[in-house]
């Protein structure tokens, strides 16, 4: 579904020079499975995330990048998330002055038109939002509020998953959703991301800690160093990991 | 009066908005000579170009009072007064329509408004400019008031403006003991189009209470001002105010030039004020996009939202619906 090929991407600040962050990065996620990427501070985790989903100021230098066969890295962001691509970010964004209800309908409604669909109808709208509100334990009151402008921490990454469960995306890429949550939080935040396993959809779980994962199961287990990815397995390496560290995984240069 | 009587860059007060230059080739309208007068050049050409029939007044005794008025090109200056009567209440709209249409392109109005004890004076100004974007129209348009606000009485002011040549709103209050203002104003300078916001409160008496929100957008040539000068006097004990600026400039070009000042005598007082002028977050468009949002639309939900917030709460919702259709025109058409 997705596939990563010999991607190098590097870094371009407003000011400053350049970095090569993605250093040569292969990754293969099937149709209906879930991957996680481990990996210690610096090592590209976060620049995976941007430049799959098509960030300004990331520039993919060589390697390719394809969404079911196609080219993803010369579509548009917003063309990007038409095609099912949804980045669930680490730090979301607040956004004054727009509710959270109205902004998940433009949304909704704008990947609707772009696909030809027509858009979602007022009574339905409340009724999916009802739905996804219950099941991640979020208060009606808070879907009112401008995007995430004073939530907590734990309140806006319940707040993707809801974005998530609403767009329906088929493929996600979860940036340290487990940051800023306790553990029931976590929990519940877990059994939103699982409601949307299967079959026709892929996952990338990316994170510091193995924690999440005892709440995500995933089906690979890829760790990441200095822009590529130095070893894959199964669970069980994640465990691994929690229990010795990623030194042993490091090249040292 | 002559050129050379009007302010230009030269004069603090329309250092951002010369006068002088702007009126140089509508020279034919200024008439008759004399000193400028203690009110002002806006008071002097209002009077000047008005209709002949002297300062014209309006007294509200009654409460919920609507007085609606629309200048448009080719009109007389206005120069008039207001009385508020006391335990009155009184909204007042006004309409300024610029369109290009170059005749006589010139708009000034000038008018004294008495606030008495305890009345309340709501103001609406809606100043549209319908000629094409980018293109350069000529109109000039100044439009100040002077108010006396008396004790416990309050005043409450909005306005959007789309600018032209130069277009100048300027609105001076001097407040008594417990009254209320608030001067909540948008602007959305494009292409070619001058809006400049100016205005002064002297808290005069003990306990004003003032709050002053004016966020404005400008494109490439386009260019805003915004001066706010908040002025506690001696006896102005427990004066509450705050200010705030905030502009976007959305394309490079964009001019924003603000000078908010406080200028305080008095020891027990909480004033505030902020301003700040910069560009769109880019990581918030690139938020909206991940979500599916095109560029453009994502954009523009992003500047009417900031725009939005300067909206008061006390505005019917006929009229706020007008004024949020200016917005999202001037944001779907001025690009």
């Amino acid at each position: 579904m997705l596939e990563l090929n010999n991607l190098h991407a590097r870094v371009v600040p407003e000011d400053g020079p350049s970095r090569e962050i993605l250093k040569g990065l292969s990754l293969s996620v099937p149709a209906g499975e879930v991957h996680a990427i481990m990996g210690p501070n610096g090592s590209g985790k976060s620049t995976l995330s941007y430049v799959l989903t098509g960030k300004h100021g990331y520039d993919v230098t060589s390697g390719s990048a394809t969404f079911d066969g196609a080219d993803l890295l010369s579509l548009e962001p917003e063309v990007r998330a038409t095609k099912g691509l949804f980045l669930s970010f680490q730090y979301p964004l607040e956004i004054a002055g727009v509710p959270v209800m109205t902004f998940v309908r433009a949304a909704m409604n704008a990947q609707r038109k772009a696909r030809g669909e027509p858009e979602v109808s007022a009574p339905e709208f409340l009724k999916l939002s009802k739905l996804a509100a219950t099941k991640l334990r979020i208060d009606s009151d808070m879907l009112k509020r401008p995007l995430n402008v004073g939530f907590s921490g734990g309140e806006k990454k319940r707040l993707e998953i809801y974005q998530m469960l609403m767009l329906q995306p088929r493929f996600m890429i979860l940036d340290e959703t487990d940051s800023g949550l306790d553990i029931d939080a976590l929990k519940v935040v877990a059994e939103g991301v699982n409601a949307l396993r299967g079959a026709g959809r892929g996952m990338l779980v990316i994170t510091h800690y193995q924690r999440l994962l005892d709440y995500i199961k995933p089906d690979r287990v890829h760790i990441l160093s200095a822009g590529r990815i130095v070893k894959s397995g199964g669970p069980d390496l994640a465990l691994e990991l929690e229990k010795s560290g990623y030194d042993q995984f490091l090249k040292v240069d | 009066m002559d050129l050379a009587d009007l302010p230009s860059r030269r004069t603090e007060a329309w250092k951002w908005s010369d006068l002088r230059a702007a009126m140089s080739s509508q020279e034919s309208v200024l008439i008759g000579t004399g000193a400028m007068p203690a009110e002002g050049p806006i008071a002097a050409l209002a009077e000047m170009l008005g209709d002949g029939y002297g300062p014209s007044a309006l007294i509200v005794e009654a409460p919920g009072e609507t007085f609606e008025s629309r200048i448009t090109e080719g009109d007389a200056g206005q120069y008039g007064s207001v009385i508020v009567k006391a335990g009155a209440t009184a909204t007042m709209i006004e309409r300024i329509g610029v369109s290009g249409s170059r005749l006589r392109p010139f708009l000034p109005s000038y008018t004294r408004i008495e606030i008495e004890p305890g009345a309340a004076l709501h103001r609406i100004i809606v100043q549209a400019n319908s000629a094409p974007a980018d293109e350069r129209d000529a109109a000039i348009v100044l439009n100040e008031i002077v108010v006396k606000l008396g004790a416990g009485a309050s005043f409450r002011q909005f306005v959007v403006a789309e600018g032209s040549r130069l277009t100048r709103i300027e609105t001076s209050v001097t407040a008594a003991e417990g009254a209320v203002v608030e001067m909540n104003a948008v602007y959305l300078a494009a292409a070619n189009r001058h809006v400049d916001l100016t205005s002064r409160v002297a808290h005069a008496a003990p306990g004003v209470h003032t709050r002053q929100l004016v966020r404005g957008v400008a494109r490439k040539s386009g260019r805003g001002v915004f001066q706010g000068k908040f002025l506690v006097e001696r006896a102005g004990q427990k004066t509450d105010a705050e200010m705030a600026h905030n502009a976007l400039l959305l394309e490079e070009g964009a001019e924003v030039f603000a000078k908010p000042e406080l200028e305080i005598y008095a020891d027990d007082v909480a004033c505030a004020h902020g301003n700040t002028a910069g560009q769109i977050d880019e990581n918030a468009v690139f938020y909206l996009r991940q979500r599916g949002i095109p560029d453009i639309e994502a954009r523009a939900m992003i500047t009417r939202a900031f725009l939005l917030e300067a909206l008061p709460n006390w505005m019917d919702e006929v009229v706020r619906g007008e004024v949020e259709a200016r917005i999202d025109a001037w944001l779907g058409g001025a690009s």
